[in-house]
């Protein structure tokens, strides 16, 4: 029962990019369905699928990251990040061939039943890698 | 090596008003109007060489088209491969003509930068000549000998002591002397340099406490600017970071606090370094290439409402206002809070930690702290005033 979306990745974060195809992706994976209330993990997959090391120019000593719940409608309802300061550092890290680096939050799922849509949001030093928006359906709580 | 790099010019020029009026007797017969040329497209000068007999160079000089010619009686060919009428065009008297000194300019190119302190090679249109940019004047005599050794008259060869031509450095690029704004490295992170400062007669720069191995004491961080990875990049050793207390006042329960997240590190034996930042073209435009440097004159504190500007390796130059002062803020991801900290509505971005934050006037800066934090849309900076910077890293001299 979970669904993930990926994106294709190649830009400013990457101090190496090879053929698209190779390019690292970046996905978010939320369980299908929760009931109100109840946490739902999150988590983000950063996958390098090619043959060659791919550096990353990463915020934060420990990664930043941002998990954005919005409604179908677009409207926020929760941003892991929302009102935080954080440390203005950059963090190079490698991604080895094939190496999956993840990212792992949980949000309660403090919410109206309804359809929901999660994403997930990485801060580089250029522009900030997002994933695709998964849907998520919150039901009735018990 | 270096070929026909200034030789070859081709001149778009739109909309040009020539101002100067001309009185030589090679001046053409409509002298005294103003010649208007709208859009002209010159041709290269190797074209004009190859179809006007004794072309010795075009340009224009004051605004007005002027061509050298070994025979003046050519004006008429130049207009016309120009499209402009005789009466627009002066004509100067050239010793020699194009080809021939482009002959000698391909030599002269070919061997002259071999000669340290060469910087460039022209065929001069303007001037007749073959030119040598050299840096010095022991440059400038091994040049006059090579070009007699390779048979240029001394009439078609010049010499100018100029300054040496390199590649416009950004805050990312290796520096020196080393001053603020500028990206620093240790370990596999990047940061910037907050200022310059000596302490205790010890020349040293000041970065955030968490742009160290460990964030709170000293363990010795190494630090390059711009990347380790480069050849003399080591600019200095980490030598103040104190640590982070618990129920020091006005520190949050389940806190370890302090005023300022800055550390002192001692520069290197023969790092050049000054009492400077590192400036952009300008606030708030994105550009990290430097163009110059702000001198830093002081120490100072911010108001509310105050317009305060940072340098650093990510975003560059960002300037905004004071928009709260004497915060006490909880760091993200960590159990650090910073007591008394100034929150500034300006942008900001990875690897920024670490900037000065200062205020301008004219090229002059008075400093404010050191930028230690952002929010995540990076439109709001986090920075410790100096006051909780020296309250921790004792006295600083700045300037």
């Amino acid at each position: 029962m979970w669904k993930s979306g990926g994106a294709a990745l190649c830009g400013a974060a990457l101090l190496a990019c090879g053929a698209m195809s190779d390019a690292p992706t970046f996905t978010a994976a939320v369980p299908r369905s929760v009931r109100a209330g109840d946490p739902v993990p999150v988590t983000l997959r950063l996958t390098n699928p090619g043959t060659k090391p791919v550096d990353l120019y990463l915020t934060g000593r420990t990664v930043t990251f941002d998990v954005i719940v919005a409604r179908a409608d677009g409207a926020i309802v929760w941003r892991r990040l929302e009102g935080a300061t954080g440390q203005q550092i950059i963090q190079v890290k490698t991604l080895a061939p094939g190496e999956v680096f993840e990212l792992r939050a949980t949000w309660n799922a403090a919410a109206a039943p309804g359809d929901y849509t999660v994403q997930g949001v990485l801060p580089t030093d250029g522009e900030a890698l997002r994933t695709k928006a998964v849907p998520l359906r919150i039901t009735a709580a018990r | 090596m270096s070929r026909r790099v200034a030789a070859v010019r081709l001149l778009s020029i739109a909309a040009l008003t020539a101002a100067a009026a001309c009185s030589d007797s090679t001046t053409p017969s409509g002298a005294g109007a103003l010649p208007v040329l709208n859009a002209v497209q010159v041709p290269e000068q190797a074209v004009l060489a190859r179809t006007v007999p004794g072309f010795g160079g075009f340009f224009f000089d004051e605004g007005v088209p002027t061509v050298y010619l070994t025979d003046v009686a050519q004006r008429g060919a130049v207009a016309r491969a120009l499209g402009i009428s005789t009466g627009t065009l002066q004509v100067r008297s050239a010793r020699y003509a194009y080809r021939q000194l482009d002959t000698w300019f391909q030599r002269v190119s070919y061997e002259a930068f071999e000669i340290p302190g060469v910087v460039f090679a022209d065929l001069d249109e303007a001037h007749n000549v073959v030119l040598v940019g050299v840096e010095h004047r022991a440059a400038a005599a091994s040049v006059r000998g090579l070009a007699a050794r390779l048979g240029l008259p001394a009439q078609a060869f010049a010499v100018r002591e100029v300054e040496p031509i390199s590649y416009m450095a950004t805050l990312r690029d290796q520096v020196r002397p080393v001053v603020a704004g500028l990206q620093i490295n240790f370990s596999n992170f990047l940061c910037s340099i907050g200022f310059n400062a000596t302490s205790g007669g010890q020349a040293s720069f000041v970065t955030a406490s968490h742009c160290t191995d460990r964030q709170g004491g000293v363990e010795g961080t190494q630090y390059f600017q711009s990347l380790a990875s480069q050849a003399n990049s080591f600019i200095g050793t980490e030598v103040a970071d104190p640590d982070y207390v618990r129920n020091s006042p006005g520190c949050p329960r389940g806190k370890k606090c302090r005023l300022s997240d800055a550390a002192r590190a001692a520069y290197a034996t023969g790092v050049s370094n000054a009492f400077a930042i590192a400036s952009t073209s300008g606030p708030n435009n994105g550009s990290l290439t430097i163009t110059g440097t702000f001198s830093v004159t002081g120490k100072g504190t911010a108001a509310v409402g105050a317009t305060v500007n940072k340098i650093g390796r990510t975003t560059g130059w960002t300037q905004g206002r004071v928009s709260q002062t004497c915060v006490t803020t909880g760091v993200l991801g960590s159990n650090v809070a910073l007591i008394c900290q100034t929150f500034v509505d300006a942008g900001v971005g990875g690897g920024d930690s670490g900037s000065d934050v200062f205020a301008l006037s004219g090229s002059s800066a008075t400093l404010l702290g050191v930028l230690w934090g952002g929010n995540s849309a990076g439109t709001l900076f986090v920075y410790s005033p100096m006051s909780g910077i020296e309250a921790e890293l004792g006295t600083l001299t700045v300037n």
